[in-house]
């Protein structure tokens, strides 16, 4: 089949959702389909909103050089309003702000008349269009729960393996928890940081990821004294990143609400447990308390607890993350390719 | 210079990869290896049924491209039809071409634009939108002259061709003047590889042609070459790596490259850059813009006989092939990225002081 798998994208910025594309992509050709991106710019100003939706509304990409395209992928807003007869929708997530981060300091959507009604015409235009498409999965149960609560439309979840899958694997269970995020506030890093001032066993934290937060957070971490114990390594890709995973005791990841997360299962094909929070959303339906890791209150004291369970006891990491394994392995990408193409 | 953060704009053909995709990554490097920021913004182009080809437009116009990631894009370059419809303030044109079918190849079996009120009316609407948003942008270039005359032509804009080095640029080299003359080309009829070889049955001097690349008439060819008895002056290497073409140019005596109507053609200036004169056809197009005949080739009337005398006087005088060859380096050695750089984005910085990246919302 010759497939388009339609992106959203903001120039001079990666993140996971443009590395889920391009696996999709990859997955697509190694089973023989001629798959290909339509990438178009981002800006997730307001006032930019409904001009780029339009802007994917004018384009009819059913055909391309004369020669049919038999499907379209629609992954993120507003990608779902390019017209095509046969759309299928692999949510990763809609325009956040104007939904379930609405009220929360993490959205720029105020409860001013105008705002209101842009979130309202929002929801109601994608709401139209995905009643276009022949199916809707996400990647995550979170992000169903969520397209079901605001726009009525059922969608079941189909998760991938994370795009470092190939290179995970197991080491020794060292003197180091990690994080692997961007440092944005979503990612909630501050927490983790404030967690090690509480944290008695001889673990160090390694943070893995930039953003816009690195200059505060590296400061947060020297006012706390934790400047020897807490180490920056910046952005990093491929097998240094699986190195880290590789020789660390554990993973930790306590966003707010976040979508799905690739940590969760490259922690767990990593053979470690995941530390995360009760309100961290995606991680969640991975994660059970005392199985493959640990579910923690969004405190400080609360996840140092969790850290120092498995300074004091590697072994019991080691248990932990091989449950983990044995769950993220069951998520292959011949099933993903299975279910998407339906 | 103060870097600047740069969007390159580019119509995509899903599921079809050519030369303007080439041209556009190929810039992209040359920006970033000069400290510019530069990303590719690609939208893609549908252009049938024909209706669709204002929304492909409109989609340009809806999009915001003077902003990302909370920080401003200093300068958009647009590439081909409608990319040039996107908004922003410092917009410099690279016009690779327009919608074709709807200018000069109406009316010919390339455009499914036809004489109907219909599709008449459709064209001078285009060309007329066209036209508008053309003289919106800043600074106003082309890939070559031809398409600068085409501007001029229908849009009544004038413009500066701006040509780009060949791929290979930084790895050709000059060397001895041997005993072949050498064609790079694809092998289809529009290319003419055949005038080239009837020029081989009438040269006297002791040069053989060797023809590098492959195409969709090779086979014939090498049935024609066979009949006329030349097969042992006459040879075709099929499709060469890039190393082996580097030494076919720096070795040859001259190249011959008499294509019909070429819009550009490489080859011209990867011959001059190996410091080899070029014999080519009066109508020949592209290589013109490079040639001048007595100076740094050969421009001859598209006749065996008039390809081959030029052959044999290289023949008979390597010396000569030099001195050519010379004036050529120099004018190929002037077509630089540095160049190209530099004319783009003080184009754009003509209007406005473009400072460092400016917040934005």
């Amino acid at each position: 089949m010759r497939i388009v798998v339609a992106e959203a994208c903001v120039p001079f910025v990666r993140d996971g959702a443009e590395l889920h594309v391009q696996s999709l992509v990859t997955q697509l050709r190694l089973r023989g389909h001629d798959a290909e991106t339509v990438t178009l710019p981002f800006n997730g100003r307001k006032d930019e909103l409904l001009d780029q939706a339009c802007a994917w509304r004018m384009l009819n990409i059913s055909t391309s050089n004369a020669r049919p395209i038999d499907a379209v992928v629609a992954t993120r807003f507003p990608t779902w309003f390019a017209r095509h007869p046969r759309k299928i929708v692999w949510l990763i997530h809609q325009h956040r702000a104007a939904y379930e981060l609405f009220g929360t300091p993490y959205s720029d959507f105020s409860d001013s008349e105008p705002d209101t009604r842009l979130r309202q015409r929002i929801a109601a235009l994608d709401s139209r269009m995905f009643s276009e498409c022949e199916r809707i999965l996400t990647n995550s149960r979170n992000t169903a729960k969520r397209v079901q609560h605001f726009n009525g439309v059922s969608a079941r979840p189909l998760y991938h393996p994370p795009p470092l899958a190939g290179r995970l694997r197991e080491g020794a269970y060292g003197d180091y928890v990690l994080v692997v995020a961007r440092l944005e506030p979503l990612k909630r890093i501050d927490l983790v940081i404030r967690a090690m001032a509480h944290v008695s066993s001889p673990v160090r934290l390694v943070i893995v990821g930039d953003g816009s937060q690195r200059m505060e957070l590296e400061r947060g971490a020297a006012a706390l004294d934790l400047g020897h114990r807490v180490t920056f390594t910046g952005s990093l890709w491929g097998e240094p990143v699986a190195d880290l995973y590789s020789g660390a005791l554990g993973v930790v990841y306590a966003p707010f609400d976040e979508d799905y997360g690739y940590v969760t299962l490259e922690s767990f094909l990593a053979g470690k447990p995941m530390i995360t929070t009760a309100d961290a959303g995606g991680p969640l339906e991975f994660v059970r308390d005392g199985i493959n890791g640990f579910v923690c209150e969004p405190a400080p004291a609360s996840l140092a607890a969790a850290i120092d369970r498995l300074g004091a006891d590697p072994a019991l990491a080691e248990r932990l993350g091989g449950a983990g394994r044995e769950l993220a392995q069951t998520i292959t990408w011949d099933g993903v390719i299975e279910q998407l193409l339906g | 210079m103060t870097p600047l953060r740069i969007l390159i704009l580019e119509a995509q053909v899903p599921f079809v990869h050519g030369g303007a995709e080439i041209l556009v990554r190929e810039l992209a490097s040359a920006l970033e290896a000069r400290g510019h920021h530069a990303q590719i913004v690609s939208v893609p182009f549908i252009d049938a049924p024909k209706d669709e080809i204002f929304a492909g437009a409109e989609a340009w116009r809806l999009l915001d491209v003077t902003c990302a990631g909370g920080r401003s894009i200093d300068l958009v370059i647009a590439t081909k039809f409608p990319t040039y419809f996107a908004r922003h303030p410092r917009k410099v044109l690279w016009l690779v071409h327009q919608h074709r079918a709807a200018y000069e190849l109406a009316g010919t079996r390339f455009s499914d634009f036809s004489h109907t009120p219909r599709d008449v009316a459709l064209r001078r609407r285009l060309i007329a939108t066209d036209t508008r948003v053309l003289r919106e942008c800043v600074g106003h270039f082309t890939i070559a002259r031809t398409v600068s005359d085409r501007m001029l032509k229908y849009n009544g804009i004038a413009s500066e061709a701006l040509y780009n080095p060949p791929k290979l640029a930084g790895r050709l080299h000059g060397g001895p003047y041997g005993d072949y003359v050498l064609t790079v080309t694809r092998l289809e009829h529009v290319k003419r590889v055949d005038l080239a070889i009837d020029a081989f049955q009438k040269t006297t001097a002791a040069l053989r042609l060797l023809i590098a690349g492959d195409g969709s008439i090779r086979h014939e060819l090498a049935e024609y070459i066979e009949r006329r008895g030349l097969t042992d002056r006459v040879m075709l290497l099929g499709r060469v790596d890039d190393d082996r073409l580097v030494e076919l140019y720096a070795g040859c005596r001259a190249v011959l490259f008499a294509p019909y109507q070429e819009d550009y053609g490489y080859v011209t200036l990867e011959a001059f850059l190996s410091r080899k004169p070029v014999i080519t056809a009066r109508d020949s197009g592209g290589t013109l813009e490079f040639v001048s005949d007595g100076v740094n080739g050969y421009v001859c009337d598209p006749t065996p006989d008039a390809l081959a005398a030029a052959v044999d006087r290289l023949g008979a005088d390597a010396a000569l092939a030099a001195s050519l060859a010379e004036r050529g380096h120099g004018v190929a050695a002037n077509i630089t990225w540095d160049n190209v750089v530099e004319r783009l984005t003080e184009a754009g910085s003509r209007t406005q002081r473009v400072r460092a990246a400016q917040p934005c919302g």
